[in-house]
């Protein structure tokens, strides 16, 4: 008999902890709709690219050697350097030089062992193309410097959140001016210019 | 006691003074509580999937739809437009005949629910005396057509979302008649405007909340299974079962399952808001404060102010309830069949059951509050 109650009260205590969780679970959800929305309206809105981000690669043509060192550290040997040996002045001769970024897997290493620094990441990563063969960039379309998504006057630049100041969690929130890369505490724009 | 504004009264009269015959008069009434009903219902479904796309989306912290239109509430008529365009594909091995009547099965009995739903003393297309009944009894034919799609596709994953639906639907069926039961016997009569009658007269004190607190919960869970809202979205559960039995559907007659649906969930509000939230009612009795004023119950400016709350109150306590479906929505995960089916048949049936019970030994008990 106690134990059909015990079991009884046992029962209703597990609905009751149950509507508990779930009351819970609602308050949170209803929290969230007074919160601003995260969403940044990409092609009006678009986040200022961090420092050390990994975009397409940039190229100088006059600075390369020839010496192929991408190619060595390329994890599928993708850099295409094309070289003759000049005689008159004993040097390598760099005729072209070619990466394919639909195969590139943007790590870096290129860049990172390249000897005179001929080989940059920029902020670029809007590679869309038609066709698949348009995104394997010679050394005219890699030379080419990418616009900046604080320059752009089509754009409203967004820091991401670690570049915001502390406290503040929205990039919509910050006063005029002040949507530009970099940390937040370098004030003024001459620091900010030679970080660029 | 005054009943307000009459429409069809004074609808039908005019006719008759124009010279027309009472049977003709009366023909020339009839459809039109018809097409604005239809109206209503079809509008109602654009606002709900608006604010079901709008506040899912702030509830994730995203914007939702925002260019189709002011603040997006075109967006559902472009879809709709879409649909209405998409090219209608009848599986090569379907059975065609019953996979076009499927949907038509379960949009159609939702929409003649709509003839109980009142939304003032005399704004309902018929004041029948089995109206809840009826909105019980329509509501079961839907599982038929759901079967009948599931199966005529002639795809596992259908069979299993129709075989579902069915499950489902005849499950909760159960308790939540069990629960308007409950309502009923409380109010002595199966008419949806006696039901509110009953509640009326005390503001927000009179209304079946109070009376019926365990009945509420029951019927809201068992309504939103009906309809096939999350967490009960089993027979459509996408990561199982692609789409369950509307899997095969492209075109209208998919917009025929969207729209039936969400028509359904905005009955299930109204439903809800006529059993326990007093339906027409404002939560300050408008009588009460008219009367303190000094202004006739026979004023027509008073009248004409009571049947617009009275329109303005079923819809706002029924967008309430959708709002709430769809915070839950967010908020609770899936049950699984096997937790759909004992929820159902272990818990809500026997609470179902001892409420009713309750509520006949609170009516024997205390007549004067408990409708004796």
């Amino acid at each position: 008999m106690f134990n059909i109650l015990k079991q009884v009260s046992d029962y209703a205590k597990g609905s009751i902890q149950a509507a508990k969780y779930i009351g819970q679970g609602l308050s949170v959800t209803f929290d969230h709709m007074r919160r601003r929305p995260v969403t940044v309206q990409y092609p009006y809105e678009k986040l200022i690219p961090s420092e050390r981000f990994r975009g397409r690669i940039h190229f100088e043509f006059d600075k390369c050697i020839s010496c192929e060192v991408c190619v060595r550290v390329c994890p599928i040997n993708l850099p295409v350097v094309d070289w003759t040996f000049n005689k008159a002045i004993k040097k390598k001769e760099l005729k072209h030089y070619s990466i394919d970024f639909g195969v590139c897997i943007f790590c870096g290493n290129c860049v990172e062992y390249c000897p005179t620094n001929c080989l940059s990441m920029t902020e670029e990563y809007e590679l869309s193309t038609y066709d698949r063969h348009e995104l394997n960039y010679d050394n005219v379309a890699l030379g080419r410097l990418p616009y900046k998504v604080t320059q752009d006057p089509m754009v409203t630049p967004l820091r991401e959140l670690v570049y915001l100041p502390k406290g503040v969690i929205s990039p919509h929130d910050l006063p005029e001016g002040s949507q530009r890369p970099g940390l937040p505490n370098q004030k003024t724009e001459s620091v900010t210019t030679t970080n660029e | 006691m005054n009943q307000g504004i009459d429409l069809q009264e004074t609808f039908i009269q005019s006719l008759l003074d124009l010279g027309l015959s009472p049977g003709l008069a009366k023909a020339i009434w009839m459809p039109l509580p018809m097409f604005s009903m239809i109206i209503v219902a079809t509008v109602g479904v654009l606002v709900v999937v608006w604010l079901e796309r709008k506040i899912s989306a702030a509830a994730q912290q995203r914007i939702g739809p925002e260019f189709a239109g002011p603040l997006g509430v075109l967006q559902p008529v472009a879809d709709g437009m879409k649909l209405v365009f998409k090219e209608d594909i009848i599986p090569a091995k379907a059975d065609a005949l019953l996979f076009t009547i499927g949907p038509i099965i379960v949009v159609l009995p939702v929409f003649i629910s709509y003839l109980v739903v009142p939304f003032g003393q005399n704004l309902v297309i018929t004041n029948v005396n089995v109206g809840i009944f009826l909105w019980i009894a329509l509501s079961s034919i839907a599982p038929i057509g759901l079967l009948m799609s599931g199966y005529a596709s002639n795809n596992k994953y259908s069979l299993l979302g129709g075989l579902r639906a069915a499950a489902q639907s005849i499950s909760y069926e159960i308790p939540l008649a069990l629960s308007v039961l409950a309502v009923v016997m409380m109010s002595n009569s199966l008419s949806t405007i006696d039901i509110v009658e009953q509640q009326s007269g005390y503001g927000i004190l009179g209304w079946n909340i109070w009376r019926q607190p365990v009945g509420l919960i029951i019927f809201w869970i068992a309504a939103l299974a009906e309809c096939e809202r999350l967490p009960f979205d089993l027979p459509e559960a996408e990561e199982e079962l692609v789409a369950g039995y509307q899997t095969e559907y492209s075109g209208m007659k998919f917009g025929l399952f969207y729209v039936g649906s969400y028509v359904n969930l905005v009955l299930s509000a109204l439903v809800f808001a006529v059993l326990y939230l007093g339906g027409w009612e404002s939560p300050i009795p408008l009588e009460r404060v008219a009367g303190l004023i000094g202004v006739s119950e026979t004023n027509s400016w008073l009248q004409i102010i009571q049947a617009a709350v009275g329109i303005t109150m079923t819809v706002l306590k029924a967008y309430f309830l959708i709002f709430l479906a769809i915070l839950l929505r967010w908020t609770v995960p899936r049950v699984r069949i096997d937790q759909l089916l004992d929820l159902g048949w272990k818990f809500l049936l026997p609470v179902s059951l001892v409420n009713l019970l309750l509520t006949a030994a609170l009516k024997l008990a205390f007549p004067f509050a408990f409708g004796g």
